[in-house]
């Protein structure tokens, strides 16, 4: 059992990467820094429905530094390790409250938040407020993108979860 | 729906509202003509962009990064920069308060002054 979840959490992981890393590729959608689709968030989003917080805080965790190591961006590590923290903190809690069939409003919450932690550690490390500016242009990408990656998650979830309609395909 | 999703849902929305209106609001504001750089939560340079003659000029960061910032027609922006991202060139020209122009990896902001001054 301990291995199986074991290579489960890797396998997601993994994947999560690989997504992250291709939409780096992609060109940035607005001249605001973070906003984006954060595809590897559906990865997070299912492991939460699905995992311990730990298991899920293990995985979050290697994937942003993995994902730092990868795309060699280490000044961007602070601000995808705050967003990246701050945003599983809050779908954690917040899993308990929302029922898995509204996981995409899970995972809206979860991407303000996200955006809300780049926000403050853009505002510590400017030492100026004037980032703060772009928190309402944030707030609104972040529930598009949230809802996005939400609902690919909750697809996911609901054919892998026994008793479904659609069955899931062999795994 | 149990209420928990009810009052998430509630919330989500009225955050979404207010942060669109701020949107609007804040583009809504044009016109401003004075300009500040700052670098590292100092301000360096205040700019009046009506009487400002066209120019370039380079601002080095504590750390050796460079932006270039170019003021052409009482617009300005910054043409040229060695941070990784290139935000602040692809930002383009400084149009209005929501979006200032800014290098995160050189803490430098070019925004519109505040009413008061700041």
């Amino acid at each position: 059992m301990k291995t199986k979840r074991l290579a489960e959490l890797s396998l997601l992981t993994a994947a999560a990467l690989v997504v992250f890393i291709v939409e780096l590729r992609l060109p940035d959608l607005s001249s605001v820094p973070g906003v984006k689709l954060g595809l590897a968030n559906i990865f997070t989003v299912y492991a939460v429905y699905r995992f311990s917080a730990r298991e899920t805080f293990l995985m979050v965790l290697s994937r942003v530094l993995l994902g730092a190591l990868f795309s060699s961006n280490f000044s961007a590590i602070l601000y995808s390790l705050a967003g990246a923290m701050l945003c599983l903190a809050g779908m954690l809690l917040l899993r308990k409250v929302i029922p898995q069939r509204f996981m995409w409003l899970c995972s809206i919450i979860g991407a303000m938040l996200h955006n809300t932690g780049q926000m403050a550690v853009a505002v510590a490390q400017m030492r100026s407020l004037t980032p703060l500016m772009w928190y309402p242009k944030l707030i609104i990408a972040g529930c598009i993108a949230g809802l996005f990656t939400g609902l690919c998650a909750q697809h996911v979830v609901d054919r892998l979860t026994p008793g479904n309609k659609r069955k899931a395909d062999k795994k | 729906m149990t209420k928990g999703v009810k009052i998430c849902l509630a919330a989500v929305i009225v955050i979404f509202l207010a942060a669109a209106a701020a949107v609007i609001l804040m583009s809504l504001r044009t016109g401003q003509h004075i300009a500040v750089i700052e670098q590292n939560g100092e301000i360096i340079y205040r700019i009046d962009l009506d009487k400002e003659t066209d120019r370039e000029f380079t601002v080095t960061s504590p750390d050796g990064g460079q932006n270039t910032i170019c003021i052409k027609d009482g617009t300005i922006c910054v043409s040229e920069a060695d941070c990784p991202d290139k935000t602040c060139v692809n930002t383009g020209i400084l149009r209005n308060e929501g979006t200032p122009i800014v290098c995160l990896p050189h803490k430098l902001i070019i925004r519109f002054a505040d009413e008061n001054g700041g």
